[in-house]
């Protein structure tokens, strides 16, 4: 019977000490959380007028599909100023994601390829640190009237053991954006 | 042909010798070739365990040497078999719950055998030696690997280190993260129990390898096949079992380092064991305490393949565990603490932006020389996976006069945080954090009516998960799972009668669990709550017959379930490493696997021979398969792919044996062959592990020993040609080729490797192993199907391994 209340008492020991353990409530504060790139807005400028192309995809990868894809159309045989714009806006407020590009653009790269290529020709108007072009502002020549397709992406190209890997090239590295936009010159 | 058999006298010389290759098989047959050479100290004692009044064979009776602290129990037939002891005159002492302790005294030349006559009496349990759980099946097959052949396998991860079983292979993230695959399933299929307690991490992620570290364990056994009713839930392809040895209780110090250095990565892992105890001399009762202290330290740097290095393919590891127990008379109490902390690089060209990146990486063949560095660097970058896993354990024993009475309860918390190339060096990608209670209490009943040995038991597991903000209300939709709170618990009862050559087990368990799930979907802003329950029985029927010592039978019918993870019903999102959109289901079901399996053993003095033919059928297999169809988001085309189920078949042979050429000369052969297929849909699964056959020339002399292995793994031809999903349009699939996967199969291949091993005896307690091994000896490259990086990576080049063991 002794015996007994000793192994019974241990027993609630042992459980007790495990309670003590056991109750502690965490909450999960993620402070840099993901961004995701829900927008991508394309401004052409030429003579003091700007036309603006955008896709939005407002929940991100997967989910409901795209909201605005839109078509680019310009002139033929017009020079045109090409800022592009990245945006968040799954946060409040909307987070400007080009800001951060640009703070980063030694490890980033927007290579634009139309197809047929005799569509445009792209020339960059920005370089980061080390003399390579970024892409963020850069000028569009565009060639005679026809319809294709404009590929905008965005390369991330962060260094490779320690050490910075970007140069010039969209070899390296994997697309944050990748887009193919329809495009037409008439 | 069995009565003859049956009548077939064999004299006591040649039986026991068989007895003795009976045990030596049964403790070492399916390990490697560089396993085993001659011990130091190679004598050992023998017998069987009798009841002195019915002369029935005990079964599952503890037998250990007093002076070595070292004992075994006994099998089936009530025989035992402790080996690797030096000469000298030992008390070796049997016993069992319900009957009187017995110590016998013997001399030991070379060998001894002793026969251990117990009686039925008043409780004795002054030291219970519980060295594994004693309602282990014995109907289930089940195969070991502990001393010299897991000796060769250190300072590895678990997965690479189960690979010397046959049938189980691993599941690999690079060359870096393995998990183990027992026919051709893995993740949550495969139960593992640590030290007696399931492990609960992220097991459901197929690049999260198990957070153990394998130096905690002295035997680790594998049991293939569905094993539910004693272990619960998704145990649906086998368990894997880590036990360290038992706790001292003499008042002796001892321990062991181990130090192994890997050329490949220039990995040194060194590895520490101090263990002792206190036993109060002159105390009313009989009474001791245990304890041992470990240690783990791993660093590697990027590791090469025959033709380039692979940037960011370095690990680091400390790992450390403290276990202590005390013993009384009738009751004994354990705790143990074991904390787990991984660093591991994943190798930066996998990072994957869509699948225009994948098909580029593929077209090369080789990675961007950018990723293949000429230096080599110990330094661990982005992407990279950072894990903690602690466990607590506290387990009480307690000797009824009607059986033995055990709580064990179990705390673990993982930690889990996956660190990928972020714009702005934001650091997280993904965060998972796992805290998991469990609790049992474990009847083993007196044998009654000295026929029926048995236990009963009940569990229960709760666990929380939390990826954002708080339990109920998380802040981000963007997590890869939810938030959940999982409740699951268990009955069981598993009854056994052994009767000479036969014997009969049969389980019977119930479940229930509810989950939890707090997640905030796509797109919106509440928070969505939902609640799901299930419940099932599992069965378990084993036959075992025994026609005389060369020959063993076993017939198993067991099943197991699996309730659908959280990943498997909620995921919705872009996995990067793959380069794949998956999407969740959640209207899942619970799978159900029926197994059926039959093996065979036979030994003699020259041959032995284990057959184990398996089907496994599973109703509701739940799977991630390719729709054909991008998803288009903003980084580009996404290959899609559904969480589904289906009824599939698991079927397959492994086969071992081992054949002595010549007295220092012996020929070990597995091989694995398997079969999976999507019965629904009448083709092949996708993801099973090719067929592999593995050969071993080994020669032995005095205490050393020279292995040289061949490996051979065909190459997978049994691939799913097409995509599954009738909803989906033909005109939308464009993925069609390899039935959705990116490229076909990689070709077959052939490895060599060779070992040597030396041991070395200074006395009776201490003593120094040493063994090189050369991995990949040729330097050939290849790649394996089940690695997620075969579509742009090869694998492991020539890896010389250096390592030693010193005890004391």
């Amino acid at each position: 019977m002794q015996k007994n209340r000793i192994i019974v008492s241990g027993f609630l020991i042992l459980a007790l000490l495990f309670s003590m353990v056991a109750c502690k409530d965490t909450a999960v504060d993620v402070e840099e959380e993901n961004e995701i790139i829900t927008t991508v807005k394309l401004n052409f400028t030429s003579g003091g007028t700007t036309q603006t192309f955008v896709f939005n995809d407002p929940d991100g990868d997967g989910g409901s599909a795209p909201t605005k894809f839109d078509n680019i159309s310009l002139k033929p045989n017009t020079n045109y100023t090409l800022t592009v714009e990245l945006l968040d806006e799954s946060k409040t407020p909307v987070e400007n994601i080009t800001d951060e590009v640009e703070e980063e653009s030694d490890e980033h790269l927007f290579v634009f390829t139309p197809s047929p290529t005799s569509l445009l020709t792209y020339t960059y108007g920005d370089k980061d640190a080390r003399n390579f072009p970024i892409g963020l502002t850069g000028t569009v020549q565009t060639g005679a009237a026809g319809t294709g397709k404009l590929k905008v992406q965005l390369r991330h190209q962060p260094p490779v053991n320690g050490k910075e890997v970007k140069d010039g090239t969209p070899t390296t590295g994997s697309d944050d954006v990748s887009l193919d936009f329809n495009l037409s010159i008439q | 042909m069995t009565s003859r058999l049956y009548n077939r006298m064999i004299d006591p010389m040649k039986r026991s010798l068989l007895i003795f290759l009976y045990f030596l098989y049964s403790s070492s047959f399916a390990q490697t070739k560089e396993d085993t050479p001659a011990a130091p100290c190679d004598c050992f004692i023998h017998g069987i365990v009798l009841d002195n009044a019915t002369k029935q064979p005990i079964v599952g009776a503890v037998v250990f040497v007093k002076e070595q602290n070292k004992g075994t129990t006994t099998d089936v037939t009530g025989h035992y078999h402790i080996a690797n002891l030096c000469q000298g005159t030992y008390t070796i002492i049997g016993r069992i719950v319900g009957y009187q302790d017995k110590t016998y005294t013997v001399k030991l030349v070379h060998e001894a055998e002793q026969e251990i006559k117990l009686s039925e009496g008043e409780l004795h349990l002054a030291n219970i030696d519980i060295k594994a759980e004693k309602i282990d099946n014995l109907t289930q097959t089940k195969n070991v690997l502990e001393n010299a052949a897991l000796d060769q396998t250190r300072g590895q991860s678990l997965g690479e280190t189960l690979k010397q079983i046959s049938g189980v292979t691993t599941l690999q993230t690079g060359s870096s993260i393995s998990k183990p695959v027992i026919h051709g399933m893995h993740s949550n299929r495969v139960l593992i129990m640590n030290n007696g307690i399931r492990q609960e991490a992220q097991q459901w992620g197929s690049e999260h390898a198990p957070e153990i570290d394998p130096f905690v364990a002295k035997k680790i056994t594998v049991l293939k096949g569905a094993a539910g009713v004693r272990y619960g839930s998704d145990a649906i392809a086998g368990v894997i079992m880590l036990e360290p040895e038992a706790l001292p209780d003499s008042t002796k110090t001892g321990g062991e380092v181990n130090t192994v250095y890997f050329t490949n990565g220039n990995q040194i892992v060194t590895s520490g064991i101090l263990e002792g105890g206190l036993r109060p001399k002159k105390a009313e009762v009989p009474q001791s305490f245990g304890y041992r202290v470990q240690g783990t330290f791993k660093r590697g740097g990027d590791i090469s393949t025959p033709n380039y290095r692979l940037a960011n393919t370095g690990v680091s590891e400390i790992n450390f565990s403290i276990g202590a127990n005390y013993k009384r008379r009738n009751w004994q109490s354990e705790v143990f603490f074991s904390q787990f902390n991984t660093q591991i690089g994943v190798f930066s060209g996998s990072h994957i932006g869509n699948v225009t990146d994948l098909i580029e990486a593929i077209k090369r063949g080789t990675p961007l020389s950018i990723y293949t560095p000429e230096t080599f660097t110990y330094t661990i970058d982005r992407p990279y996976q950072d894990v903690q896993h602690n466990l607590l354990k506290l387990k009480s024993t307690y000797q009824l006069q009607s059986g033995k009475l055990s709580l064990t309860l179990g705390r673990q918390y993982n930690y889990r945080k996956e660190v990928d190339i972020l714009r702005g060096d934001k650091n997280l990608v993904q965060l998972f954090q796992l805290t998991t209670y469990t609790g049992e209490v474990l009847f083993e009943h007196k044998p009654l009516f000295k026929l029926l040995t048995g236990s009963m038991g009940v569990n229960a597991n709760f666990q929380q998960n939390l990826t954002t903000g708080t339990l109920r209300e998380p802040r981000s939709s963007t997590v890869l799972i939810p938030n959940f709170q999982n409740l699951t618990g268990g009955i069981f009862l598993i009854e056994r009668i052994v009767r000479n050559r036969w014997e009969v087990e049969g389980g019977l368990r119930y479940d229930f669990r509810n989950l939890d799930v707090y997640r905030i979907p796509r797109g919106q802003q509440i928070v969505v709550e939902n609640s799901k329950q299930n419940e099932n029985f599992t069965g378990t029927f084993g036959l075992n017959f025994r026609p005389n010592s060369q020959w063993n039978f076993l017939l198993n019918l067991t099943s197991a379930w699996r309730a659908p993870t959280v990943n498997e019903l909620y995921s919705d999102g872009v996995h990067h490493g793959a380069a794949s959109y998956e999407k969740g289901d959640e209207n899942l079901n619970a799978e159900i696997a029926t197994n059926l399996s039959f093996t065979t053993n036979y030994i003699t003095k020259l041959f032995q021979l284990e057959l184990h033919v398996y089907n496994n059928y599973i109703r509701n297999f739940i799977f991630l398969s390719p729709t054909g169809r991008p998803t288009l988001t903003i980084r580009g085309a996404f290959p899609e792919f559904w969480y589904t189920q289906t009824n599939a078949r698991f079927r397959g042979i492994d086969l071992s044996g081992n054949f002595q050429i010549q007295k220092h000369i012996s020929l070990n052969s597995k091989l694995s062959y398997l079969q999976a297929q999507d019965i629904t849909h009448s083709q092949p699964l996708i993801m099973i592990p090719p067929n592999r056959w593995e050969n071993t020339l080994r020669y032995e002399w005095k205490k050393s020993g020279i292995s040289l292995t061949n490996l051979y793994v065909a190459k997978q031809n049994r691939v799913p040609a097409k995509v599954i999903f009738s909803e989906i349009p033909i005109n939308e699939i464009i993925f069609n080729q390899y039935g959705g996967d990116f490229a076909p199969p990689p070709p077959a291949y052939t490895l060599w490797s060779a070992a040597f091993t030396q041991q070395l005896k200074f006395n009776n307690r201490t003593g120094l192993d040493v063994s090189l091994t050369v991995n990949n000896l040729l330097n050939t490259a290849y790649r394996d199907y089940l690695n997620r990086f075969r579509y742009f990576a090869d694998e492991i080049g020539r890896n010389f391994v250096i390592r030693a063991k010193y005890s004391f």
